[in-house]
């Protein structure tokens, strides 16, 4: 999996590089417009993540010629304008995802995730985790082979922790993946704590393996020992 | 009060003590002038009266006028001293009293003494003070007739440019501030005064811009920082090695990242709505909307056991721009679900004209015309921002709509007025 990261910022870049290789990602970065539109003219990359607002140019260009260029690459668009003209202007262009900041990189790599199993680039349909087999087409998910029935939060939750295994996510990131701009609203914390203890309960109903640990207070890691990407 | 009205009146109130007492003064002098040449006149018959006397004409009563008023006669008496006094007499043909100057002087002549009466008419002192008055009020009026109509040509031509100015005045919208065009004139003062305006606008133009400018570019500006700082936690919460106990401080940086964050966007929102950059508008069916949102915080609300009773008239239209309506109801709805009480209750009632929100609470402790200012809130809240408010009623402003708030029966009434 090769990703193109286009961010101005050096901070915000190395730490989304750093973050996305752990993920096993083989990451390149552009930091203005004339470096990124090379890159991207030049190789072929299975994602790019970009930023609007770059020195020398618009992110938005970039888009455009990834799009005239016939590129296959999945485009996420990650601005810290969080304005909705550009994120209409950019998915009309052609981006696959708008992601503004600041975002979680939880956040970031579940929308990797989405997006390039969206685009089939792996050949299946199936999310399969030992004993668990996610049909992301159909929301469906099965554990044993048998159907589980997880309600539209519980699904959501299983899946962000898929796109995040072996990882810790912090419950303000669950929040903000499941609830949106509702998230501040809430005391979270209680919420998640709800829904996660139905979901293993439903899991657990069905033998599935307790994958799910309790980090401390800040969060959750979904630890599988088998890595598949 | 005008300009104009104002002179006038202070010409007025200027003018009608200097009549007044110009009136007196002439109506003294008048009066005296004129009694002054009444005497003359009687002091001359009376040198006519003594004349007859002398030439021994005067044997008995005899009138010296055709009117039978002034008359002659022989007297025993004798008094050096004569005497000019005023005196009534009743006119038989006006039928009423009328004023004389009356001359009363002894005479000896030829060893015999005669008594000499002179009368003479004179003006009535209601009657000159009549004449003294209206002549003066003519004077007046038409004196105020011309002061009207001067000051009127002038204000026509002399104050054009002040009435030019001050239309160009109240035609300036600093929202959409387009250089001021005060005309020149040929007034020194007019000219200062459009200098002084000119700079003033556009030194006031400048602040206004700068202040619009400065939260928006501030909250982007912190978008970035906060995005390096939330990566930087996720990627120290992978660290295998990390305690419990800096866990927990990681835990409080984030929790503390997500307030600010969540404060920087609810200021870039409400400072994006302040300066009109919703400008799409279309047609909203605020009843889906508010069942979409209903739904979308049943579960918060169900979390605090709070009942929701919605009476809600379909297919209720407004012309808004979709992402505000959907803002402006969400805020209303969160703050209904925040502010409540454990197994609370809230009430929306969405009519054509309003929407309205109750939920149950503790009474406020802070003024609820404060409810809607920035950074306002309940002392009990201390998770909220204290955005939420002035976003909704910001985007009411926007559209013109009314947002009312009131507490009754330990109810807090939040009523949108759709204008």
């Amino acid at each position: 999996m090769k990703i193109l990261l286009v961010e101005d910022d050096a901070h915000l870049r190395k730490s989304i590089k750093q973050y996305l290789y752990q993920e096993g990602y083989l990451v390149e970065s552009a930091s203005d417009f004339i470096e990124a539109s090379e890159k991207a003219c030049v190789y072929d990359y299975d994602c790019i993540l970009v930023d609007i607002t770059l020195p020398k140019g618009s992110g938005l260009k970039i888009i455009q010629q990834l799009k005239e260029g016939n590129s296959k690459a999945g485009i996420i668009i990650i601005s810290a304008k969080n304005s909705l003209e550009d994120k209409i202007n950019g998915l009309d262009l052609g981006a696959d995802d708008y992601l503004a900041k600041p975002f979680d990189l939880t956040e970031l790599n579940s929308r990797i995730k989405a997006l390039i199993r969206r685009r089939n680039f792996e050949g299946n349909k199936f999310i399969i985790i030992n004993e668990i087999t996610i049909i992301p087409d159909e929301r469906q998910v099965k554990v044993h082979g048998e159907p589980v029935h997880l309600t539209a939060k519980e699904y959501d939750l299983l899946l962000f922790f898929i796109a995040n295994k072996n990882r810790v996510v912090s419950k303000n990131a669950i929040a903000e993946h499941l609830w949106g701009d509702n998230a501040d609203q809430i005391d979270s914390h209680d919420f998640i704590y709800v829904h996660l203890r139905n979901l293993r309960k439903k899991l657990l109903e069905k033998n599935c393996a307790d994958y799910v640990q309790t980090i401390y207070g800040i969060g959750y890691n979904f630890k599988t020992n088998e890595i598949i990407n | 009060m005008k300009l104009l009205t104002k002179t006038t009146l202070y010409y007025i109130l200027v003018a009608l003590p200097l009549v007044v007492l110009a009136s007196i003064i002439s109506f003294r002098l008048i009066k005296s002038e004129m009694r002054e040449g009444t005497d003359e006149a009687l002091k001359y018959e009376l040198h006519l009266a003594k004349d007859l006397i002398k030439k021994g004409l005067v044997k008995q009563k005899q009138y010296l006028s055709i009117d039978s008023l002034s008359f002659v006669e022989p007297s025993f008496l004798h008094n050096s001293k004569k005497r000019i006094a005023d005196t009534l007499i009743y006119d038989k043909y006006e039928k009423e009293y009328v004023l004389f100057r009356k001359l009363t002087s002894y005479y000896t002549a030829n060893e015999a003494s005669y008594c000499i009466t002179i009368l003479k008419t004179t003006i009535e002192e209601d009657e000159l003070i009549e004449g003294v008055l209206s002549t003066f009020f003519i004077i007046v009026g038409l004196l105020t007739i011309a002061f009207l109509f001067s000051n009127w040509i002038l204000s026509r031509s002399i104050w054009k440019p002040f009435y030019k100015t001050l239309n160009e005045l109240k035609r300036y919208d600093i929202k959409n501030h387009e250089k001021s065009n005060f005309s020149t004139s040929n007034t020194l003062e007019f000219n200062q005064l459009n200098d002084t305006l000119n700079t003033l606008i556009n030194k006031i133009y400048q602040d206004y811009i700068q202040q619009k400018e400065f939260t928006e570019n501030a909250s982007h500006e912190l978008q970035t920082p906060i995005a390096i700082i939330k990566a930087n936690i996720n990627l120290l919460m992978q660290s295998s090695n990390i305690k419990e106990h800096e866990m927990e401080q990681l835990q409080i940086i984030d929790d503390t990242l997500k307030k600010i964050s969540s404060l920087n966007k609810a200021l870039l929102l409400l400072t994006k709505i302040e300066n009109h950059q919703f400008h799409k508008t279309e047609q909203i069916n605020i009843s889906n909307v508010l069942y979409k949102i209903v739904d979308n915080i049943q579960e918060l609300a169900d979390a605090k056991d709070i009942t929701i009773k919605k009476q809600i008239q379909s297919n209720v239209c407004i012309t808004m721009n979709a992402m505000l309506s959907e803002i402006i109801i969400l805020n209303i709805l969160q703050n209904a679900i925040r502010h409540n009480i454990k197994g609370g209750c809230i009430e929306i009632n969405l009519s054509d004209t309003e929407l309205i929100v109750s939920n149950s609470g503790e009474p406020l402790n802070i003024n609820p015309e404060e409810l809607f200012i920035r950074f306002k809130k309940n002392d009990a809240s201390k998770d909220s921002v204290g955005l939420g408010l002035a976003i909704v009623k910001s985007i009411s402003d926007l559209y013109h709509f009314k947002i009312n708030y009131h507490f009754n029966n330990s109810q807090h009434y939040f009523t949108l007025k759709f204008s």
